[in-house]
């Protein structure tokens, strides 16, 4: 049953994709030719070309261009979205356990204001700030480590992934917290307190676990957002990521890039959306069917 | 007591009245928007202003750091920096208010139509194809079509529209579910209403009502969107805080404060339009949102 409902799900995932990638080409087709006058269609093979000098110093291939950057923005998905998932479920619990003395808005308040800060902003001020004071690499394509670990790399990762995960916990939290607030007003609650049950025990044995699979279906929700907040981070930090790849091919109308930056995102989200449908119907069994 | 029917003239009055007493949060919150609206939009902007010409070094500048006078300092050609971020902050509010409420417009009467013509699976679908849309991140797609265009002012609006409409529609159809599954639209196709009818007289009022709560949510992140896409060169040589961010990065050694200083503006507006934004949500208690963009 469960293979079934796996390889299900897979096909399902193909298809969105597929469609997704045909969406996207539309719009391409659409806005750049249409609407901006240019005259390479995307169904024409010399519109894609090789990599162009401007998005890659050294002659590189596009797979091999993929698999630097792409790399480098798996670094800062697996910080930035491990971010928001431990954080976001720890303080949304912890927000509706403490819903008396309104924990949710507390908690949630704290990230949502830092996300207003604009995150291009932030990473320009934390690299100039680096710089002069610290006395350390500024921007992410100041030095490159050649030898010992390579520490640096993940101290770029970080200054990325933090600007654009505030709004995703943010979300998160409150999300959380709004789906635990709701089991809890369920009838059966009540019926436990009347049995006695004490509080702690009513909201982490029965209504933690009750409200288990709309958390779960929460968890992929976020992604799509943190990788477009990571897009504007990483071009303003110059990290040499997937982000800054399609930024840099929309403004040099390469449809090579903006292609392959976008697929990649796409894959992502997929392959994140696919855990979460698994997720729910493991421990949903009545949504195998 | 005399058990007598009350004028309709009272009538409409005292449901009036409730109405307002109902508002009144929301109706002391216009207050607080006017006043940063106003504030953002006065003095003279008028004028052809590039940030290009604007950021332009010569090689004697005349620019100042921040004092009594110029509190963010000034420009290489001796602006007032704190004019022009106010300015340029205008500029993208502007840009941010009118691609919400066409986009907010144009999900409600797409969702409507889809919502009339076909029945109740329809709308599942529909939601379905919005979840299934966000495969494609928001931003990448904002970046296609505000980028595609060389940065016009019509272009940049077109595509943020059309990105709050698609995320909007989600939200209204949800919405709309929700309406569908309570007891008086069961009850009014049991006494034979049309769905039409049910449709227009309980369920779109209720979304109307709950429609600004979601649109001040939503203008922050619309206005943060704008600025970052104009950060990244893909609005043109328009005034925005972006852009100025953008041009003071090269000119952060002999001039911190013109891309310190209007950052600080974006933040401070961003929080009070996001702050405004919760309030005018909870009043009117629009509920936890899916994110959009």
């Amino acid at each position: 049953m469960m293979i079934r409902f796996f390889l299900q799900r897979v096909i399902v995932s193909l298809f969105r994709l597929g469609g997704a990638v045909m969406v996207l080409l539309a719009l391409m087709e659409l806005f750049f030719c249409v609407i901006g006058a240019s005259d390479r269609h995307v169904w024409m093979i010399q519109s894609y070309g090789p990599v162009p000098t401007e998005l890659s110093a050294t002659p590189t291939t596009w797979s091999a261009l993929l698999q630097a950057r792409g790399g480098a923005t798996l670094l800062v998905l697996l910080i930035g979205y491990s971010g928001i998932l431990l954080t976001g479920y720890s303080w949304g619990i912890l927000g509706a356990r403490w819903r008396k003395f309104r924990g949710t808005t507390l908690l949630g308040s704290i990230f949502s204001f830092i996300a207003c800060i604009p995150g291009f902003w932030l990473v320009i001020l934390i690299s100039v700030y680096s710089y002069y004071r610290w006395e350390r690499p500024g921007f992410a394509n100041d030095i490159v480590v050649d030898e010992g670990p390579d520490l640096l790399s993940l101290w770029n990762a970080c200054i990325v992934a933090v600007p654009a995960m505030v709004a995703g916990i943010a979300w998160q939290v409150r999300a959380v917290a709004s789906d635990l607030e709701k089991e809890i007003t369920a009838p059966y609650v009540r019926g436990l307190f009347v049995s006695g049950v004490t509080d702690d025990d009513i909201f982490y044995r029965h209504v933690l676990r009750r409200a288990t699979p709309a958390l779960l279906d929460r968890m992929d929700r976020t992604v799509p957002f943190f990788l477009g907040s990571l897009m504007i981070v990483e071009f303003a930090f110059r990290y040499e990521g997937i982000g800054s790849l399609l930024i840099e091919s929309v403004r040099l109308e390469n449809y090579g890039g903006i292609l392959a930056g976008s697929v990649w995102m796409m894959v992502v989200i997929s392959l994140i959306a696919l855990v979460r449908e698994c997720a729910v119907g493991f421990v949903q069994p009545d949504g195998l069917s | 007591m005399i058990n007598r029917r009350q004028s309709k003239l009272v009538r409409t009055a005292q449901g009036a009245f409730a109405r307002l007493w109902q508002a009144k949060r929301v109706g002391l919150l216009i207050i607080p928007y006017l006043v940063l609206l106003s504030w953002l939009f006065s003095g003279d902007g008028t004028g052809d202003l590039r940030p290009g010409s604007l950021y332009a070094v010569s090689e004697t500048p005349e620019w100042k750091s921040p004092d009594r006078e110029h509190w963010f300092g000034t420009t290489a050609n001796g602006e007032d920096l704190f004019e022009l971020s106010r300015l340029a902050m205008a500029a993208s509010v502007a840009v941010a208010v009118v691609a919400v409420v066409l986009g907010s417009a144009l999900s409600l009467i797409a969702t409507m139509l889809f919502f009339l013509g076909f029945p109740k699976s329809g709308l599942v679908a529909f939601e379905s194809i919005g979840r299934a849309g966000f495969v494609l991140p928001p931003m990448v797609v904002s970046a296609i079509l505000c980028g595609a265009g060389r940065g016009s002012l019509g272009q940049t609006i077109a595509g943020l529209t059309l990105v709050i409409a698609f995320g909007l529609a989600t939200v209204i159809s949800g919405w709309l579910r929700e309406g569908m599954s309570q007891f008086h639209f069961e009850a009014g196709l049991i006494i034979g209403l049309e769905k039409s009818e049910i449709t227009m007289n309980r369920l779109f009022p209720a979304i109307l009502r709950r429609l600004p709560g979601v649109m001040a949510k939503l203008l922050p992140v619309i206005v943060l969107v704008e600025m970052a896409l104009s950060f990244a060169g893909l609005t043109g040589d328009r005034l925005s805080c972006g852009v100025m961010i953008a041009y003071g990065q090269s000119l952060i050694i002999e001039a911190p404060w013109m891309v310190i200083y209007p950052g600080v503006l974006a933040t401070i507006v961003v929080m009070a339009l996001s702050f405004l934004g919760w309030r005018v949500s909870g009043a009117l208690k629009t509920g936890n949102l899916i994110p959009i963009i």
